[in-house]
Parts: C-alpha cells; structure tokens; sequence
C-alpha cells in the first residue's frame, strides 16, 4: 500500500465521517468495500486508538495508516484526516465571531448544540455497552463519572487513581510460578 | 506571547489527558479554557464543540476554534498541533511495538482497566455539555429527541443536529 493511497482514501473518509460514530466510517472504507485489512485487525487498531491517549479518530488513523504504510503512512494518514477539518473550522469559527452572535443565529446554535448533546449521548452509550460488561467495570465507571462531573475534581488525579485501582482489580494471575519456587 | 505559550501548553497537556477519547477530557478542558484562563466563555465553547461536531474529522478541533478565538489563525494552529501531534508520537511508538505488547500479560490487564474509565470520562463529558448547552425544557427536549432519533433510526448524524437546529429556532 502506498502512502499516497492512504492519504487518499484517509482524507476522503476523514471528510465524509460527520457526526458521533466516526470509527464506523472508516471501517465502512478499509474493511467493508476495499478489504485491505481483516476485521479482527481493524477491531484491534481500534481498541489500541482508544487505549492510548489522543482523539480516538486520530489516533484510529495512525494505527491503521502504520498497518498499511509504516510510519509515513500513520503520519500521512493523521495529516489526511486533520487538516480538512481544522481549515473548516477556522472558516466556521470566524464566521461565527464576527458575525455569528446575532440573534437568529443564536438561537440557531442552541438548537443544534442541544441535539449535540443527545448525540454524544447516545455515543457514549453504544462505547458502554461493550466495554461495562462486569459489575467492576460498571463501579469504575460510576466512580470517574462522579469524581469528573458533578464533584469537578482533578482529572489527571482521578485518571491516575482509577487507573491504579483499575489495574490492581484486573492484575493477571502470577504466570504459574514453579512449586515452591520463590516469589510466592 | 506568553498567553499564546500557556494556551499551546494547555492544551497539550490536555491531550494526555484523552482516555478513550477527546470527549473524557472535554470537563478539564472546559475548565481550564472558561473558568481558569477565560479565552472563551461557556457559551462559545459548547457553541465550537458544536461546530466541531458539524465539521469532518476529530471533534478535538475544537481546540481550533478556542485557539482562533484567543489567538487568531496562527492560535489555531499552535492549538492543533499541541493537541494532535505529541499523542500521535505515542500512537505510532507504541504501534510499532503493539504486535509484541499486546501478548503482554499486562496488556489485557490495562485493556479491562481504562475502557472503563474512558467510559467514565466521555459520560462526564456528556455531563458538562449538558450543563452549557441545556437550560430551558426546548433545549431539554430537543436533547432527548435527538438522542432518540439518532438510537433508533439510522438518520444521519450531521442531519439531526442541524434539524435540531432549526426545530430550535421555530420554538424559540
């Protein structure tokens, strides 16, 4: 796979994805129609885009652009889904600061930012789903939610202490030490 | 300049911040962007989330639009690397060496540890959205309309905000 094909085909499904759900698109592009990688390898790519830090999207497209072209390919790829985005939104957020806040359009953007918020809702939900399967994960889950939303505490604090716990709760079984060998 | 650094810094560190992606860190971005540093008042973030949300691509350029506000287009630029580029570094480090880690013992272990979490943190993130952008029973209906339209029907999502949009200013 070259680099300029990912960049391609990257930059076109970067610009059709719109809205909550964005990984589906690029599933849709590189699975479904062009099969240049399986299932298993893309679901894969996706857990490792949302285990490590970053916009999910973004590092979606690193993980699969290193799969198909190496590193230049990962950065091609993240360069391919960034750029178009962030030039409409400079355009967007200069419309809207100079002549945005006139009432009608205000009254536009509360319409849409309150349907936003059912969206990212509805998001959320479709990720829990999969990943709360037991009654820890759903604990862990409360608990961020509770120490990050309504009681506003330090997020770097709570991601490290949930991380802590969350880590000891699922620590592996000791890999089967010899009998009687040290270290229990 | 040194406002333009803070910022740049801000929302790097912001970035490390994303676990199980950007809209975990959207409380401590609201935060820092609104009550600590003011470059945009609560309004006008929810109001670029939102745009963010209309506009291809990851919904974290929404650190454009603050970084526009503050800093003009050259704002906008420093706000997107700073948020994008030092995340994909890890991203591709670590991807280079997935196919070894990922039979860690470890690594399934910290699997089960922070899609919790990030669940936890988008779900915040749900949260302070919700407290910006609703505020009268309109916007609380359109919110749950829109949630139920987008669970059930296989509507575009870009078309449900915008008819939310619209639906808003007839009510209004």
């Amino acid at each position: 796979m070259s680099v300029a094909q990912v960049v391609r085909v990257f930059a076109l499904t970067g610009i059709l994805s719109i809205g909550g759900g964005r990984a589906a698109f690029f599933y849709e592009a590189l699975v479904a129609r062009r099969r240049w990688m399986r299932v298993d390898e893309f679901l894969q790519d996706f857990t490792l885009a949302q285990l490590l830090p970053g916009a999910t999207f973004s590092n979606l497209s690193i993980t699969l652009g290193h799969r198909l072209a190496g590193v230049a390919g990962a950065l091609g790829g993240l360069a391919a889904v960034v750029v178009p985005g962030g030039v409409v939104l400079v355009v967007l957020a200069a419309l809207y600061l100079t002549r945005g806040l006139t009432p009608e359009v205000t009254t536009l953007m509360r319409g849409m930012s309150a349907s936003v918020v059912g969206l990212v809702a509805v998001t959320t939900l479709r990720m829990a789903r999969p990943a709360l399967a037991s009654a820890r994960a759903i604990a862990i889950a409360a608990a961020t939610f509770t120490a990050v939303g309504p009681l506003k505490l330090n997020t770097p604090a709570v991601i490290v202490v949930m991380t802590a716990i969350g880590l000891w709760l699922n620590r592996p079984e000791p890999a089967r030490p010899p009998q009687g060998g040290p270290g229990q | 300049m040194s406002d333009l650094l803070l910022m740049t810094w801000t929302f790097l560190w912001l970035s490390l911040l994303c676990v199980g992606g950007g809209l975990g860190v959207i409380p401590e971005m609201q935060r820092q962007v609104v009550a600590n540093h003011q470059w945009v008042t609560a309004r006008e973030f929810v109001d670029g989330y939102t745009l963010a949300q209309l506009t291809p691509g990851p919904t974290m350029l929404v650190v454009a639009f603050v970084g526009y506000r503050v800093h003009g287009v050259l704002g906008a630029v420093l706000a997107t690397v700073a948020m994008f580029l030092p995340t994909s570094v890890i991203v591709v480090l670590v991807a280079e060496q997935w196919q070894r880690l990922r039979a860690h013992r470890w690594a399934a272990a910290a699997e089960r540890a922070l899609l919790p979490i990030g669940i936890g943190l988008s779900t915040a993130g749900v949260y302070t959205l919700a407290r910006s952008a609703l505020h009268d029973v309109t916007t609380v209906v359109l919110a749950l309309a829109a949630g139920l339209v987008l669970y059930h029907g296989r509507v575009p999502a870009m078309l449900v905000v915008v008819v939310g949009g619209v639906a808003g200013w007839f009510l209004t």
